[in-house]
């Protein structure tokens, strides 16, 4: 593989490394015969963001697919993943590298297995960056960006407006579509007292505008650190972002594209919203120790295993609770969806990552799959009709037709991670994003569990 | 701009007795070596050098020449002591560091010998500051025995593009490797870091380098936790002088202006580092 960047592509090529190192820990270098591109997806698989860079944006493109093809026989490139670290210390200051390179060059030395830049800069300095990477399988995420009902399109700059209004320890924000107005909120959660924190709203047009298709009313909730971080490129590079989305629980996707010589999408988890939308809306596996929807299912999940009845009260009370409160569905629910995930994973965490959890024989199959049977009353949909009575895996099932449901699982990318031993990300998803990638995952779970837990796989076979 | 005190009446007791309309030409000297605690300070009548050490290893020393002071006069052949660099530093600035053109800070500096304080008196814009820093006991200073007639490898650059390179240092690897020869790549800092390896390669034609004397290929290696603090002089420096002599020992000279065009050096010097490995690159 060889590519050369001119200088004038520099600063976006510099900026998407920046934008990319905003999201994920690591990036994954494809060389593709339609581009190289660049990829990363958050820790906690809820943002993922992918740049195509044509062979057109270079000055000299060789994706080196026939060296290998020569050499062993592989139909693909090689791929690799850097460490967001390293990438920066070749693109650290932006102002410098626009001042003073004339030209990059990207190379990969199979010898020494080291990706290697090499900046040309002026007064005939070289500055050479020999980048340590790891041989990985690609990364994709499935996603369509074509068949959403909504779509805005606006210049960076008038998202940049709007993001600016927002606190910079705001976590996530709420996008609120209707044919009359565009309205950004700031995303509040339940605790602490939601009357006690500042609310902020700015409402657009749609003429503001460059495109504004309305198919559905809806309010869809993502992460602002990946916004901004997408903004920020957006902004430099001076080019609209479109905003595909459908509704709460479904991914948006951000796309940012310049003619012909690169392309950029970003995927984003969206909240489920506990009200309006139980289906789908419960994230289970919470492993962010901030929620505390997670304080309860740790809690459940110690007491567990040992105790079964508690165990089974506690799914009753949980059950309860839902019925109950609903507007607590959420945090009540989900701890005993939450224990099915995590007593089954924890165990088998390092051979079979959590998708495989289900499928995989361990000390706890038992009552797993009494909690199954469990819940396979309450999750019914067709059985008792009740929405809200969902739980987190079916629903995505369910709502999702047959291609829909991959939409954005990043399956071959835990494939990667299965084969290279890695535990899941340390640091896991936010709580509630990972609805995004979870119905993925859990279809794959059910799918698992058919070929080799059947007592799981009931209610799945049901469904489907 | 004068200062307001009374000249003569009452300072005939101090050894030495320096004045100068613009205290930032001597603070600015001062920031470039300041990468310890504590400095000390040698008077002739040649000026003052004052010099600071870190490790036993580097030693950093700034030249204020007598020509830079308006008024220098020392009444001994040789004066020596040591002073806590970053206080003196602060009393330097204490109006500020911002400057409003024309506006200078006027220095009065006094020293009455041996245990006693150095005086400051500073002036901007009618204000007046006493200061008195406590002086120490010096200690021995490092000599690192430097010949010009043992200089192997000589280049002098624009300090401008070798700014940009230290700034950038990797610093996640223990040393910065100096590569300096007669053939390509002539001039080449390396880093070896947790994430790779990276190569700075200035050619000897580059219109930065000024003069390239490299008689024989040599690679030394220093500990970049001592060399960083060198950045400092740089980002002041003009032109910058790059050194090597037969056991290694690295000279880094910087040439420095102040605001009224005078020209002034720092220099440091860093001994090698003994540990011959290959890198491992």
């Amino acid at each position: 593989m060889k590519c050369v960047i001119p200088g004038v592509n520099i600063k976006v090529f510099g900026r998407a490394i920046h934008s990319l190192s905003k999201i994920g820990e690591e990036i994954y270098f494809e060389p593709q015969e339609d581009g190289l591109s660049l990829k990363t997806v958050n820790s906690s698989r809820s943002a993922y963001s992918c740049f195509l860079f044509a062979p057109s944006f270079f000055q000299d493109y060789d994706d080196g697919s026939g060296q290998i093809d020569s050499q062993d026989g592989e139909d693909n490139g090689l791929r690799c993943k850097i460490t967001v670290k390293s990438c920066l210390t070749v693109f650290r200051s932006m102002s410098t590298i626009e001042k003073t390179v004339e030209r990059c060059k990207i190379t990969l030395n199979m010898d020494d297995s080291r990706l290697v830049f090499m900046l040309y800069c002026k007064h005939g300095i070289v500055k050479t960056h020999n980048l340590a990477f790891i041989e990985c399988e690609t990364l994709q995420a499935v996603f369509s960006k074509d068949l959403t009902p909504n779509v805005l399109t606006a210049p960076a700059r008038l998202l940049c407006d709007v993001v600016m209004n927002f606190q910079t320890n705001q976590e996530e924000v709420s996008l609120i579509l209707s044919p009359e107005k565009v309205s950004f909120k700031n995303y509040i959660e339940d605790e602490p007292d939601p009357n006690k924190v500042m609310h902020t709203e700015l409402c657009l047009q749609p003429e503001e505008f460059d495109n504004c298709q309305v198919g559905v009313d809806t309010e869809v909730t993502f992460c602002l650190k990946e916004l901004r971080a997408i903004l920020a490129f957006a902004e430099v590079v001076g080019l609209p972002v479109s905003l595909h989305f459908e509704t709460a629980g479904r991914p948006i996707v951000l796309s940012i594209s310049s003619d012909a010589s690169f392309e950029a999408n970003f995927v984003l988890a969206t909240l489920a919203d506990a009200q309006t939308q139980t289906s789908g809306s419960q994230h289970p596996r919470s492993q962010l120790p901030s929620s505390s929807r997670y304080d309860m299912a740790s809690a459940t999940e110690i007491s567990g295993p040992t105790t079964t009845q508690e165990e089974e009260d506690m799914l009753d009370d949980d059950m309860d609770d839902e019925m109950l409160g609903h507007d607590e569905t959420m945090p009540s629910y989900t701890p005993s969806l939450q224990l099915d995930d995590l007593t089954a994973t924890a165990p088998i965490r390092k051979p079979a990552p959590s998708r495989n959890r289900q499928g995989s024989p361990q000390p706890s199959t038992s009552r797993l799959s009494e909690q199954t049977e469990r819940q396979t009353p309450t999750i019914p949909h067709r059985t008792t009709g009740g929405e809200q009575f969902a739980s987190p895996v079916i629903p995505n099932q369910n709502t999702n037709t047959k291609p829909m449901r991959i939409d954005v699982s990043l399956l071959e990318e835990d494939d990667d991670d299965e084969e290279e031993e890695e535990a899941v990300p340390g640091t896991p998803p936010s709580k509630k994003f990972r609805s995004m990638f979870f119905g993925s995952q859990a279809s794959t779970c059910t799918q698992l569990s058919q070929s080799v837990a059947p007592v799981l796989a009931c209610d799945t076979d049901d469904e489907d | 701009m004068a200062l307001s005190t009374q000249e003569g009446s009452g300072d005939s007791h101090y050894v030495l007795n320096v004045r100068l309309d613009n205290a930032k030409n001597v603070s600015n000297l001062l920031k470039a070596i300041h990468f310890k605690e504590t400095a000390t300070v040698f008077a002739s009548s040649m000026g003052l050098k004052v010099t600071v050490e870190d490790a036993k290893c580097i030693q950093a020393n700034a030249f204020i020449q007598e020509g830079v002071f308006h008024e220098f006069t020392i009444k001994e052949e040789q004066l020596t002591f040591k002073i806590n660099l970053t206080v003196l530093l602060e009393c330097l600035t204490i109006f500020g560091s911002t400057s409003f053109p024309g506006v200078t800070t006027s220095l009065k500096m006094c020293y009455a010998g041996y245990g006693c304080p150095l005086v400051l008196i500073l002036e901007e814009d009618g204000v007046l500051t006493d200061c008195n820093i406590k002086t120490l006991e010096a200690d021995e200073v490092l000599d690192f025995n430097f010949c010009s007639s043992n200089v192997v490898n000589k280049i002098i650059m624009k300090s401008e593009c070798l700014k940009e390179a230290f700034n950038e240092l990797d610093m996640s690897s223990d040393i910065l490797e100096i590569l300096m020869s007669p053939d390509a790549p002539y001039f080449r800092l390396s880093t070896f870091g947790n994430s790779g390896s990276t190569h700075s390669d200035f050619p000897k034609d580059s219109d930065m380098v000024e003069s390239f004397q490299c008689s024989q290929t040599q690679t030394n290696r220093y500990k970049i936790s001592l060399l960083k603090p060198s950045v400092k002089a740089l980002g002041h420096s003009t032109r910058v002088s790059i050194r090597t002599d037969n056991r290694g020992f690295l000279s880094l000279q910087y040439m420095i202006k102040n605001e009224d065009g005078q020209i002034c050096f720092v220099e440091y010097y860093c001994v090698p580092d003994e540990d011959l490995d290959e890198p491992d690159h």
